[in-house]
């Protein structure tokens, strides 16, 4: 009997962890289709030996793009896009990167907008179904505007604690907005439409649901035809299409705040169908979409005007940079200057995209690991500013 | 892992071994059932899946013992494994308290405080010397408090000696979970179970 229990164990034990994938390194091969001069970069050696110092202190893998007008584009990479089969990080990996996705949002209704399908002043109630408004507190009076400006005073369902643990829960479940939505429903407003700003990714699911309801096709496609097939980028995808694509970087928690980290590369997350996150690239195609974004080559001078009309919110954090909120953008004062930026998170990924109007440059990471006592090295003011310092 | 095992099943001896003593008069109760484990807000959900399967087998024996009431002690070990996130082994005991009415039916409420050591469920890597290198699973300890409720059945109405089927919720914390940020993540249980008496005819016969 005694044996026959310490076998029981001993199966248990030995069966239930699961082992990381063998992947071959050709998995990860990709390419870009521009004249990299990284390596003869002015400031290689120095952006080189930042990513170094980051992956040293804990991350897993970094890449990073930077655009300086003087000195034309860098790309890089350090450490490792898949620990279990040893690959390292190229610059040209693609990983998840989460809510900057925002950003894309923003431009597309923006576009929408010039094609003069909608006016960013309608409410979002005439178009979606009154079975979501209803539900949701401030809906029925939110205008378009102030979903892309986070001024609806919608609630964020993030925030629900049922939806945080039910997520844990099935960490493989694909949500789908409805899915999602239900935690925002009958939830308190965080204030009147118009009276302060407060970042909800509900505002976002009903952005997504809106393009799909003037389009007629999924956001995602929409993102394609208007964004990323114009623009040539070719390696950014929505995570709807192939939730975990040929080439993408394995992502890892630190769950337990120990540097001790763990694989989560099928972990859903809960953003593959809505337009808060799901983003799919790599730091050179959100560089250069960021950069054609400000240069005005995307939307019009107009459009752009509008997407950077800034609203102080009345409370700032204390812990982050003093911040303003445009459409789908963040305007954050750092000390070397006042950047646009928006930052994603994904369960083992994080990005950031900032731009500095003042001399154009673009700044660009994405990491493939987060939580934990990673985010002190890649999300925090502490780590932007470091970044920030040795870049910039 | 040895070394683990080894003191769990030393702190459950201890628990147990009061129980066992005092009931070597009596026939002794084995509480065991199946359990399907989530990651919850107790009390807003019920039923979950994907289904988390667990397992846990105890003891129990009474304080204080009415015609239709009475407080007991338990003691159990448990294991669940919840799929992608963690697998659990611990022990705990609860102080409960039962009543019984006269058709058979029991309603019980049960406060638990415990030990779980979970294990992750995928490959872990740890970072030394400036790099990550897989490592072996050391696990990590928590406290367990739990609150339970259940409603059960005495197959023999008149017998204080009846097996009992139940089904208990159980919602119970892990802490800490991860300092810093996420500092307790809750959790219930949905157990399906049956009480039983090993009688001192039946132990003899062993």
């Amino acid at each position: 009997m005694n044996k026959i229990t310490n076998l029981l164990i001993v199966f248990l034990f030995i069966s239930a962890c699961r082992e990381g994938e063998n992947i071959e390194p050709s998995f990860y091969t990709c390419e870009f289709n521009f004249p990299d001069s990284s390596l003869t970069h002015p400031e290689h050696q120095q952006y080189q030996n930042l990513l170094d110092e980051i992956v040293s202190n804990g991350v897993v893998g970094i890449s990073m793009s930077v655009f300086k007008p003087q000195d034309g584009m860098w790309i890089g990479a350090g450490g490792m896009a898949d620990l279990h089969n040893a690959v390292s990080m190229q610059p040209c990996n693609i990983s998840r990167v989460g809510s900057t996705v925002k950003m894309y949002t923003a431009v597309t209704v923006l576009k929408l907008q010039e094609e003069g399908k909608l006016n960013l002043d309608d409410k979002i109630a005439d178009y979606l179904d009154g079975d979501v408004i209803d539900k949701i507190e401030n809906a029925d009076e939110a205008t378009i505007r102030q979903l892309l400006q986070h001024s609806s005073g919608i609630y964020n369902y993030i925030q629900n604690l049922v939806f945080q643990t039910a997520s844990t829960n099935d960490l493989i479940r694909e949500w789908k907005p409805e899915d999602l939505l239900q935690y925002a429903y009958h939830k308190s407003a965080y204030f009147p439409p118009g009276d302060d700003v407060a970042y909800s990714n509900t505002n976002y699911i009903m952005l997504g649901m809106l393009i799909e309801k003037i389009e007629g096709k999924p956001f995602y496609d929409v993102f394609e035809e208007k964004l990323f097939s114009p623009l040539g980028l070719t390696l950014t995808q929505f995570a709807a299409e192939d939730p975990v694509p040929d080439g993408i970087v394995r992502g890892y928690i630190d769950l337990y705040s120990n540097l001790q980290v763990l694989e989560s590369t099928y972990f859903s997350g809960w953003d593959y169908y809505t337009a808060d996150g799901g983003l799919i690239s790599n730091p050179y195609d959100m560089n250069r979409f960021f950069l054609e974004l400000m240069r005005g080559h995307i939307i019009n001078a107009n459009s752009l005007n509008e997407m950077l009309i800034w609203i102080t919110p009345k409370e700032q954090d204390a812990e982050f940079f003093p911040i303003q909120y445009g459409l789908g953008i963040f305007r954050i004062e750092t000390p070397q200057g006042i950047a646009y930026m928006h930052s994603g998170d994904a369960i083992g990924y994080y990005a950031n995209m900032l731009y500095f109007p003042d001399d154009s440059t673009t700044i660009v990471y994405a990491v493939n690991s987060n939580y934990g006592k990673i985010d002190q090295f890649v999300s925090t003011q502490a780590a932007m500013e470091n970044i920030l310092e040795a870049v910039k | 892992m040895k070394v683990i095992l080894k003191t769990m099943l030393a702190t459950l001896l201890a628990i147990v071994t009061p129980a066992f003593l005092w009931s070597q008069t009596k026939p002794i109760p084995i509480n065991v059932s199946l359990f399907n484990e989530s990651t919850a807000i107790p009390f807003t959900r019920f039923i979950t899946t994907p289904v988390h399967p667990g397992i846990q087998v105890g003891t129990e024996f009474d304080y204080n013992r009415k015609s239709h009431t009475r407080l007991f002690q338990t003691a159990n070990i448990s294991y669940f494994y919840h799929n992608y996130l963690a697998q659990g082994i611990g022990i705990h005991t609860e102080l409960g308290y039962e009543c019984r009415a006269s058709m058979g039916l029991a309603l019980t409420g049960l406060f638990g405080l415990g030990y779980m050591h979970t294990f992750a469920t995928t490959e872990e890597f740890r970072h030394h010397n400036g790099q990550y290198e897989k490592k072996s699973d050391k696990g990590n300890a928590r406290l367990i408090p739990s609150l339970s409720f259940d409603v059960g059945y005495y197959l023999r109405c008149a017998d204080t000696y009846s097996p009992k089927i139940y089904l208990r919720y159980e919602a119970w914390a892990e802490y800490p979970y991860s300092p810093d940020f996420i500092p307790v993540l809750t959790h219930i249980n949905l157990h399906a179970g049956v009480k039983f008496f090993l009688s001192k005819k039946s132990i003899s016969h062993e």
